[in-house]
């Protein structure tokens, strides 16, 4: 009995465990067209009550081009039954999509859900500009560190919706700081949503956008409202302002500047003075992160660093600076100029703001010379040697110069030079060549023999192919003549059996006689006939060997 | 013939009169005038030593270091024993206070001529070496006793020419501070740390360049970094760049 009660116990602490949720979905339109929007309805059937659905939105992980938002929750207290609705917006492609499986979490339980397939399909005679739509409009290049990237989201309205307002924007970027705009600003097509990114490291990712945007509907009957959502995805690659070509005087700018204006506070004060310079630089880029320029005052003026200021609405930056005049008369500001780069042209750009002209009243403060005589010299020793002094100039006539660059920077001079050294050595070269080739004239001596034997050789067998013996023994006496004829230091032509053999002694002398009977029979009496091309390799061989001692 | 003489003397008339009346105005101590005028006329004939060296003379008078000490470097790079910029050199160093790194031997042994002409004296006998080497070489016949003779002149030249190129060389990577308050920094960066102050004028020889920096040795042998734009070489335009505020005169 115990032990039927504790298989009871057992049994029954296993059965929820074995029980599975029974989870159905559906699509509406089941097959949707490109860009449509579509409602995607989950239901659970579970055995526990499951309560409220909680973190959906976590979890749901759509395909890309894919929008899907959780959008609300068949709730009945009580049931064991519930029922989530999802709106989305189908992939601009055609194709299968699938919702990877997820997770629901409700009160009572987590329960998965499988994989969701969505099939996208142009034939469904969808109009995609029936309905109200989301652009994104960013710049695609490369992105560089510490720049400010202005975009926007166009939530555009269509003849039969309305967009109403916009909830949930969402950024995802690593390595990007996001700064949105205020509300949704309102336009005759809709509303713009506005942004700033700004990147903050090197290297390359994807920057996702989800949101929704509320949307009433109007036809004839009634009016109603919906919201659908929307999501964007844009690969980016982020680097660092390049260095090469970076002028020194880059304080950080990047993006499309202007030197709008600049002025001071007072054209004619007094000497020692303080009067305002201040320079207003406007345009599209990373104002806030622009380091103030360094001006320089040399001796007309004193310059005080300067503060700054700026107007993010306006979309411009002041540089102001205090600098005080030390000298009289009509003089100019020091000049504010700095480099900016910009990431469209990817080229450094110079700004320079205008110098202003300011008259400069009162009196110089008297110069003081400085004393060079060494305090610890004896009371009465008389002053040394006088410094030494300019002396005047003389101005004579003479050629002049408009650039001082020395010779030895010129590409002429060096080009002339290695002209004149690279024929100078082909020159040697040749001759040194010529002189070792009158030294050793069998060298040329034996390259003309052994292209003569190539060319027998290139006769006897073409005439071996065509069986003209006559024509095979020829070439095979000329080839051998000229080859022993070089060898021999002598005239081919004079040439005999005899002297053959002194150079290939272990050649056949019958067959010998028989090539040379072959070849010149007719002139010194009657010539053996087809007889010669049986022992034609033995003959190419004779030619062979000669060549080889060549 | 007259004709042609009175329009050839007519035209050279405005040269002179540069000169003139910037040695007039420089007598009479209008050196703003004085400067003026020697640059119109440097920048219609050019520049030479002469005029180069007087208008380092006006442009100290005038209180800009920089500026006259190109002038007088330049006017040495023309030629190198002008005496008027060697005088305003001296004069920089004893009473203006500028530095000016002390010459190697190479250095002082280069200012007998111009680097030009070293180069065109060690050009010459090297190629004069080579031929006397190589012609007869060529023509297959032994060197002559004279060949011998002048093979071994123009060896002894190029030999004697090495140091004077070398120290042209070195002169020629010398550069002058623009501004004054630059600070020689460790780093050659913006924010690199401050190591030496120089001032307007002092004399600089330089050595690599990077990141928009150029390293430095001063005449007391600090190396540092400057910004490129803090410095004008030595070689390069006829007159200084438009770089210094424009002071009257004091």
């Amino acid at each position: 009995m115990k032990y039927c009660l504790l298989i009871l116990v057992a049994l029954t602490a296993i059965l929820p465990l074995a029980a599975e949720d029974q989870v159905s979905w559906n699509t509406t339109p089941a097959i949707a067209g490109p860009g449509q929007p579509f409602r995607l309805q989950v239901h659970i059937e579970s055995d526990v009550v499951l309560g409220a659905a909680e973190r959906v939105v976590k979890e749901l992980k759509p395909p890309r081009g894919m929008a899907l938002r959780f959008s609300g929750q068949l709730y009945r207290s009580n049931t064991t039954e519930a029922t989530l609705n999802f709106s989305g917006v189908a992939p601009e492609e055609e194709g299968t999509f699938v919702i990877p499986s997820f997770n629901i979490r409700f009160t009572a339980k987590v329960v998965k859900i499988p994989e969701i397939t969505l099939h996208v399909s142009s034939t469904t005679g969808f109009r995609k500009s029936s309905q109200a739509r989301a652009e994104l409009s960013l710049p695609e290049r490369t992105y560089y560190v510490g720049e400010r990237i202005p975009g926007v989201i166009h939530l555009l309205s269509s003849e039969q919706e309305t967009v109403t307002g916009s909830v949930g924007l969402e950024c995802e970027a690593e390595g990007f700081s996001y700064y949105f705009n205020g509300p949704p600003k309102n336009t005759d097509q809709g509303m713009d949503l506005l942004f700033e990114l700004t990147p903050t490291r090197t290297g390359n990712g994807e920057i996702i956008f989800n949101g929704s945007m509320f949307l009433q509907s109007e036809n004839s009957f009634l009016t109603t409202g919906r919201d659908r959502p929307y999501t964007f995805r844009q690969r980016f690659r982020v680097e660092h302002v390049p260095e090469e070509g970076r002028p020194a005087d880059w304080t950080g700018g990047i993006g499309k500047f202007t030197a709008e204006s600049v002025h001071v506070s007072n054209a004619k004060p007094e000497v020692g003075e303080p009067i305002k310079l201040t320079a207003v630089l406007t345009g599209i880029g990373n104002l806030e992160r622009i380091l103030p320029p360094e001006i320089v005052g040399g001796d007309v003026w004193e310059v005080l660093p300067a503060s700054e200021r700026r107007r993010r609405a306006e979309e411009e930056r002041m540089f102001v600076y205090s600098i005080i005049p030390r000298l009289p008369g009509k003089q100019t500001t020091p000049a504010i100029k700095f480099s900016t780069f910009d990431p469209s042209t990817k080229k450094f750009t110079r700004l320079e703001f205008p110098v202003q002209s300011v008259t400069v009243t009162g009196t110089a403060p008297a110069k003081v010379d400085l004393v060079s005589i060494d305090p610890a010299a004896p009371a009465n020793q008389e002053t040394k040697a006088k410094l030494p002094d300019l002396m005047p100039p003389q101005v004579h006539q003479q050629a002049g110069v408009k650039v001082i660059l020395p010779l030895a920077a010129s590409p002429k001079f060096w080009a002339t030079n290695a002209v004149l050294i690279i024929s100078t050595t082909i020159l040697l070269c040749l001759s040194l060549l010529s002189g070792y080739l009158l030294l050793h004239p069998e060298i040329i001596l034996f390259y003309r023999a052994r292209r003569h034997v190539q060319q027998a050789q290139r006769q006897a067998q073409a005439a071996q192919q065509k069986g003209a013996s006559q024509a095979f023994a020829t070439a095979i006496v000329s080839g051998l003549r000229a080859g022993v004829g070089a060898l021999l230091r002598a005239e081919p032509q004079a040439l005999t059996q005899g002297d053959i053999l002194r150079i290939l002694p272990e050649a056949d002398p019958v067959l010998l006689d028989r090539i040379f009977r072959e070849a010149d029979g007719e002139k010194f009496g009657g010539r053996v006939t087809n007889q010669l091309l049986t022992d034609a390799p033995k003959a190419l061989e004779l030619l062979q060997k000669v060549k080889a001692q060549l | 013939m007259k004709t042609f003489l009175s329009v050839f003397w007519l035209s050279l008339a405005p040269l002179f009169s540069w000169a003139d009346d910037g040695a007039a105005a420089y007598q009479r101590g209008d050196y703003a005038q004085a400067v003026e005028l020697w640059q119109s006329q440097a920048q219609q004939e050019g520049v030479h030593a002469d005029l180069l060296s007087a208008l380092g003379n006006a442009e100290w008078k005038l209180g800009r270091k920089g500026r006259a000490i190109l002038c007088w470097e330049r006017a040495l790079l023309l030629n190198p024993r002008d005496p008027v910029a060697l005088a305003g050199l001296h004069h920089a160093q004893g009473v203006g206070g500028t530095d000016r790194p002390l010459p190697t031997w190479t250095e002082t042994y280069a200012s007998f001529m111009t680097a030009d002409t070293w180069l065109l004296l060690g050009t010459l006998s090297f190629w004069v070496a080579v031929y006397c080497i190589v012609v007869p070489r060529l023509k297959r016949q032994p060197s002559t006793d004279l060949n011998e003779r002048i093979l071994l002149l123009s060896i002894t030249l190029l030999v004697l020419t090495i140091p004077g190129l070398w120290g042209a060389h070195t002169n020629a990577q010398r550069a002058v501070i623009k501004q004054g308050e630059i600070s020689l920094r460790l780093t050659p960066t913006k924010l690199g740390e401050p190591i030496q102050a120089t001032s307007e004028g002092d004399v600089v020889r330089t050595d690599r360049k990077f990141n928009g920096h150029v390293r430095v040795i001063t005449a007391e042998g600090k190396a540092g970094w400057v910004r490129a734009d803090e410095i004008e070489p030595i070689w390069g335009a006829g007159l200084p760049g438009t770089y210094s505020d424009a002071t009257s005169a004091p």
